[in-house]
């Protein structure tokens, strides 16, 4: 072949594997980016007055004559819409033409206004508390009003055959009544309505979710999730590094002990579900760890799932000791367990470490293992007595359940988004602090 | 325990007037003590064995009566699934395995060419510099939950596919097809006119070159418009899965691949170089090769990880326990196994004992199998290539022998990881 084909054929090679790179790392930064822009939502957002209303009136924050003040402000801003809303009511219920047109669409209608700007005071749809306040986002609040001003529109079908919708004004519909002036009115003062500012909300990472996260934090999932992590390693830590120990320092190369190297990554390759399952069968229904699910359970399993990772950790930090060490301890004098205890594993600590951290980040971010064994979706934060019996919520199991069984998804995107952007940090600092860690281990190793 | 050795060694020393040698009891009673303490660690050390060995006992335990009442006909070869059906409940699984191997199969195809093709720029192209950065990037990939991707496949792929899905399958196949018609041309052209000679080389080049360039535009044009054309009725189906399965499986891929590369030495990469072969012959017939067996544990290892991976297919594949018309349709929902399991469980908890509940864990069972098998014949695959790399070096040597050991342990530790 020409020598200067060889050399394209050689460039073209580089550029693919570059290529390759430039992929991956496009791959790292679309799935991250959205989550940081939109997790970032959760803490930092413009909150209406109805927000600082449901903090002041649920959790007590804010300075109380402000907000008196501002509700005054707000009352009076409100009181137009509400009026032409009883009065259209009224009118309605005298004019059986108009409540021919509008019978069925207004109840609607005022639910939308109701949750925008908050019901008039006495005066909620439900008990439930997104009835009882209006929007508490300006995102939100947009959208809302959105759905209030346009109405969409039937059109038939387009020609791929799925049905046409066009946005239209609602107030249109309403020409000539006297619900019409109300469109323009709140399209015209959305900002007064709802005065928005910017909020700082760090709560968010310990406030109960109130009404099925419409309100509030994820306090009991995050708090489950440190609850579940922390009792994986309990668990998993004094045997993986007891198991690294037994391999490193005592066994040979006998066939038990290859059995066992087996064994070990056997376990480490038993998908996550599979190890729920287990937990299920096992820790609940065999040997009643708990009577149901409980975070005891939840843990005990996850400490099995990461017992390799930790076990494969352990065994490569004692092996990277130093032959010296070992040797000017026994020279010493000192019996084996003496070397290991006081010698070799301060040696290794550090690599350990690296090991532990790792798997917690794994622990916390796992799924599966936890749907059968710990995991619930709905209840308050677990008090520190009571994580033997009872189960938990934690940020993996609550990701995917107010993202898919939701009953208003589209809703509460920001709440999703916090936890997902919570998880992910919590996991990459974890690793962080791993990889710092070993930076260091290398720094003393070599210098 | 460390107290005790210091005991018995005061007692030795009143008993011997000062002497360091141990009395024959105290001697005895230490080696008994050693030998207890090491039983305790044995058995410790022998329960991570233990755990493995009650998982597969539980499960089959509970996969059993599902199998006893049910036969393994229905089971492997139908595909009606209708467990909640109270009357005539159905346990046909084809359609499940089917969407496993659907999904795992499109993982495979996006992470293969991708990770390896990495692997090779990490271990053999990159200057240090450059990798230093490359590196965090693969660990941070696979440090990312699986919840997460599967948010993601959700709530920002589905959506993105199921309204602009022809113009994004067509806008990916400019991105990563254009580069790849752009160098094939380059090759091609010049390898078809090496042989003339010299006055026409270059015109004749050029003439090749424009040819296959209108050829290729063509051909892109033509594919990206018939992609375009697609409309994507819903955004959770086996491609999307297969995308971010695909993602999930890189790093373990990348990780074992470049550890295999690199384990093929310098040795090798100098004699070939010392030859006279560019860098691309050497990695494709030469570290390629010797590597071989370890990127076949690198892709057997992400295969158990896309089987095995729970979140990203509840999420992001639909979910409908179909084979999907026509066989190879990627743009429909399917089911996996371990996404069965879970949404089936929520409902058959209550059941606990019918055959609803047991038919999960008859599934569980299967997947247990199946990562028991790809782990041992990965761990055959490596073993191999420790052998062959051993010979490749002869066995003396502390430092050569040292390496590939190593090396097993290092894919060791990705394994399931």
């Amino acid at each position: 072949m020409h020598l200067r084909t060889r050399k394209i054929i050689d460039r073209s090679a580089t550029g693919i594997g570059i290529l390759a790179i430039v992929v991956m790392t496009a791959a790292l930064v679309v799935l991250l980016a959205p989550i940081f822009a939109n997790g970032t939502g959760a803490f930092v957002f413009r909150g209406t007055a109805e927000f600082r209303k449901y903090q002041s009136d649920r959790f007590d924050r804010g300075d109380r004559e402000v907000l008196t003040t501002e509700k005054e402000t707000l009352r009076q801003v409100r009181q137009p819409v509400y009026d032409l809303l009883h009065k259209f009511e009224h009118q309605l219920k005298n004019d059986d033409d108009l409540d021919a047109r509008f019978g069925a669409e207004f109840p609607k209608l005022k639910r939308e206004v109701y949750r925008l700007i908050g019901p008039p005071p006495g005066e909620a749809l439900s008990r439930l508390e997104r009835d009882e306040y209006g929007a508490t986002r300006w995102d939100r609040a947009l959208v809302q009003a959105d759905s209030i001003v346009h109405v969409q529109e039937d059109r038939g079908l387009d020609s791929h055959g799925f049905s046409l919708k066009v946005e239209g004004p609602r107030a249109a519909r309403y020409k000539g009544t006297s619900l019409e002036p109300m469109f323009g009115y709140v399209e015209m003062h959305l900002a007064e309505l709802l005065r928005p500012q910017w909020t700082f909300y760090p709560q968010f990472l310990i406030d109960n979710p109130q009404d099925a996260n419409f309100f509030g934090g994820i306090g009991p999932a995050v708090l489950g999730t440190i609850y579940l992590t922390l009792g994986a390693i309990l668990f998993a830590v004094p045997m993986g590094v007891i198991t690294a120990i037994y391999l490193v320092e005592y066994a040979g190369q006998g066939r038990f002990i290859s059995l066992l190297r087996t064994c070990i990554s056997t376990l480490a390759g038993v998908p996550s579900i599979v190890f729920g399952l287990f937990g299920l069968a096992f820790f609940i229904n065999t040997i009643h760890v708990s009577p149901s699910k409980s975070v005891l359970a939840g843990s005990l399993t996850l400490g099995l799932l990461i017992l390799p990772t930790i076990i494969r950790a352990s065994e490569e930090a004692l092996r990277a000791v130093p032959l010296a060490y070992k040797e000017a301890a026994l020279s010493l004098g000192a019996g084996q367990w003496r070397t290991i205890l006081t010698v070799i594993l301060p040696a290794a600590l550090p690599g350990i470490l690296t090991g532990i951290i790792i798997s917690m980040g794994r622990a916390a971010g796992e799924t599966a293992p936890i749907i059968f064994t710990a995991a619930v979706s709905v209840g308050l934060g677990v008090k520190p007595w009571e994580v033997f019996t009872s189960p938990t919520q934690a940020l993996s199991w609550n990701i995917y359940n107010v993202s898919t069984e939701h009953e208003a998804v589209d809703q509460i995107r920001h709440v999703q988004y916090g936890m997902v952007l919570t998880l992910v940090v919590l996991v990459l600092a974890l690793n962080l602090t791993a990889v710092l860690l070993r930076a260091r281990i290398t720094r003393r190793l070599s210098g | 325990m460390t107290a005790f050795g210091q005991t018995s060694g005061k007692i030795s020393i009143r008993r011997q007037g000062g002497s360091l040698v141990l009395g024959q009891r105290a001697d005895r009673l230490r080696h008994a003590v050693a030998l207890l303490g090491r039983l305790i660690l044995l058995a410790i050390a022998s329960s991570s064995a233990l755990a493995v060995l009650f998982i597969f006992y539980f499960i089959i335990r509970d996969a059993i009566p599902f199998f006893h009442d049910n036969g393994l006909r229905e089971f492997f070869t139908s595909t009606h699934w209708y467990p909640s059906n109270a009357a005539a409940p159905e346990f046909g699984a084809l359609a499940i395995f089917y969407g496993t191997g659907m999904v795992t199969v499109g993982a495979i195809v996006v992470a293969v060419p991708l990770g390896v093709a990495a692997a090779v720029c990490l271990s053999d192209v990159l200057p240090f510099s450059v990798r230093q950065w490359v590196k965090p990037t693969v660990e941070i990939l696979a440090a990312i939950p699986s919840v997460v991707y599967g948010f993601f496949a959700l709530v920002v792929f589905a959506p993105l596919l199921q309204d602009k899905g022809g113009q994004a399958l067509s806008v990916a196949t400019w991105l990563l097809f254009g580069p790849l018609a752009a160098l094939a041309i380059l090759v091609v052209a010049d390898v078809s006119c090496g042989r003339l000679r010299e006055r026409f080389r270059n015109p004749a080049r050029a003439a090749v070159m424009i040819l296959l360039t209108l050829a290729a535009l063509a051909g892109l044009w033509k594919l990206s418009a018939a992609l375009a054309a697609i409309h994507i009725s819903s955004g959770t189906n086996a491609l999307n899965a297969s995308i971010i399965l695909g993602v999930m499986a890189l790093p373990t891929i990348v990780s074992v691949s470049e550890d295999a590369l690199t384990a093929a030495g310098r040795e090798l990469r100098e004699g070939s170089y010392a030859l006279g072969a560019t860098r691309a012959e050497t990695i494709l017939s030469v570290i390629i090769p010797a590597a071989s067996s370890g990127i076949m544990a690198a892709v057997i290892l992400g295969i158990m990880r896309a089987i095995g991976e729970t979140m990203v297919v509840l999420m992001a594949s639909g979910n409908a326990a179909q084979i999907p018309q026509p066989w190879y349709n990627f743009l429909s929902p399917v089911r996996t196994m371990t996404a069965t399991i879970v949404s089936d469980m929520g409902e058959a908890d209550q059941t606990t004992g019918s055959s609803r509940y047991h038919v999960l864990f008859a599934m569980a069972l299967c997947l247990l199998v199946v990562s028991f098998l790809a782990n041992l014949a990965s761990e055959w695959v490596v073993r191999r290539t420790v052998a062959k790399i051993s010979a490749v070096r002869g066995t003396g040597g502390g430092d050569a022998a040292s390496r590939p050991q190593g090396f097993m342990r290092r894919v060791w530790s990705w394994i399931g990881g």
